[in-house]
């Protein structure tokens, strides 16, 4: 049994993080397939693993880690394996600014997209009795209002067109930023590629008028040469549901 | 070209930041020269010199401090005491075993998830409201017209009105509530420090809540430990060589937009 062991959903935003970090650095884990759409983490099991019943968590040795970002920070810093942080304190800055930034500014307005259009309406034809009580379940209160608002689809107007404006504005910032290096905030691969790979790889797909080889070419050009990477072949593989089968666009010449 | 730290008054993150450029050095390393901003006059959008600005006007954090090197605009207080912490001169202020490093990094997330969005809201409104709404419509528009992030902006709006609904100030102070009680609990053992050895969390967790003992004092009655542990860290000739740079005779009274409530809720 491997002394790391990871529950996580699809290779996908905060899930798909630490299981690229891991793969990266060559780091062997027991996977643990949690299916978030069936609310596995709010159940007993996974609770007894992390009471706040988030995803990922990752264990190592009696150690219980969660939060996305921090694992992979623990994971670069723990593990042999390719440094996942640059060298130069400035560019190390530049790297976590863009992670907090996309974990914070970014991310949450994808994520309201993609429950608003794709996932919240597949969730709704579920039996109502059992979606309330799965809610129920969820042990922080505040993690309650978020997963109403997800599976109700209880956004107003106003809170999707400002997630949609800062998707516009996140996608033409990346595309800036990545004119002026070859990787995200500095020179070379980093955890911020890898935050950012699993947060934008569907991106030319779902925002087509958005993102293209004509409109936003250092992105694309990122994403590619990401996607090419052995480690991303191996994490997607993990992937159960077609959503993660998004990523294969990348696959094209011309998009 | 000169390295430049434009800090608010020593209050939230700009006394975070500058306790961190003390206790580690990093002043003498970088031979920073500190320069004092006026944060709720929006001087921090019009600064000289910095010609990549983009973590200036995007940063989630909102009015805090601004360190510009060649050109570009760093942000963001935990990260700025994390660099500085890198190019200072061997005083280390973050854990070198893993896990103790990701405690510390998970508890300054805490802060600036949590109880920094609630304690600016806060604050702001109870001391930066008034000089906002004194403004005419037109200085107002004129003043906040530089800033880029649209929801900053919103957010300077949010505390020229001064409205704020009864849910969202009592969840605020739950949350100030909750932040003194996790320092509690941590600081339970006898410790002396949030993390054991002194590190970024306790500058970072104080420069948030000394600004809340006037405005929520309910949330630090009969914690003991909790205030014991400011008083150590108020000490530190780091922070008093911050707070000796205030021009107002009550820096923690001094509040700018900060970064927003969670959206999801």
């Amino acid at each position: 049994m491997a002394e790391v062991t990871l529950y996580h959903w699809e290779p996908n935003a905060n899930s798909g993080k630490p299981m690229l970090a891991l793969m990266e650095k060559g780091v062997p884990f027991d996977s643990h397939y949690i299916d978030m759409l069936n609310f596995d983490q709010h159940r007993p099991e996974y609770l007894a693993i992390n009471p706040q019943g988030t995803i990922p968590a990752m264990t190592h040795g009696d150690k219980v880690l969660v939060e996305s970002t921090a694992i992979m920070e623990y994971v670069n810093e723990c593990f042999e394996g390719p440094d996942l942080m640059p060298a130069d304190a400035r560019d190390r800055w530049r790297v976590r600014w863009w992670m907090k930034f996309m974990d914070q500014w970014l991310a949450p307005s994808f994520s309201m997209i993609g429950w608003s259009v794709f996932i919240g309406p597949v969730v709704r034809q579920r039996d109502p009795a059992e979606l309330e009580a799965a809610i129920e379940r969820i042990p922080m209160p505040e993690r309650r209002v978020s997963w109403r608002k997800a599976i109700y689809g209880t956004f107003s107007e106003a809170e999707i067109a400002e997630s949609q404006r800062r998707v516009a504005m996140g996608i033409a910032m990346l595309e800036k930023e990545l004119g002026k290096r070859e990787w995200l905030g500095s020179d070379s691969y980093s955890l911020a590629d890898i935050n950012g790979f699993n947060l934008a790889y569907a991106i030319p797909l779902s925002q087509p008028e958005l993102s293209n080889d004509e409109l936003t070419p250092n992105l694309l050009r990122w994403l590619r040469a990401i996607y090419a990477r052995k480690a991303v072949k191996d994490c997607w593989a993990l992937g159960r549901t077609d959503m993660v089968k998004r990523v294969t666009i990348l696959e094209q010449e011309r998009i | 070209m000169a390295t430049i730290l434009y800090h608010g008054e020593p209050n939230g993150p700009s006394l975070a930041v500058l306790a961190a450029m003390a206790e580690t050095g990093a002043d003498t390393a970088l031979d920073i020269e500190c320069h004092a901003m006026d944060l709720l006059g929006g001087k921090r959008h019009t600064l000289p010199g910095v010609t990549k600005p983009l973590a200036r006007d995007m940063g989630v954090e909102g009015e805090g401090p601004v360190l510009v090197i060649d050109g570009e605009a760093m942000t963001e207080s935990v990260f700025l005491a994390q660099f500085f912490d890198e190019v200072g001169d061997g005083t280390s202020l973050q854990p070198d075993d893993a896990y103790a490093h990701w405690e510390m990094m998970m508890w300054c997330r805490q802060i600036t998830e949590r109880l920094s969005p609630a304690a600016s809201l806060l604050g702001n409104l109870a001391t930066s409201h008034q000089r906002l709404e004194a403004l005419s419509e037109d200085a107002f528009a004129a003043q906040v017209e530089p800033i880029v992030s649209a929801d900053l902006k919103v957010r300077w709006d949010l505390v020229r009105d001064g409205e704020a609904d009864d849910a969202q100030l009592k969840d605020c102070e739950a949350k100030v509530m909750q932040a003194v009680e996790r320092c509690e609990k941590q600081l339970a053992d006898g410790r002396e420090w949030l993390m054991g050895a002194l590190t970024i969390a306790d500058f970072e967790t104080f420069a948030w809540l000394v600004g809340m003992e006037s405005i929520v004092p309910e949330a630090f009655k009969g914690k003991s430990e909790t205030q014991a542990w400011m008083k150590r860290v108020k000490a530190r000739p780091s922070v008093q060589a911050a707070l000796a740079r205030a021009t107002s005779e009550a820096p923690e009274r001094s509040w700018a937009p900060g970064p927003e409530i969670n959206r999801w809720g």
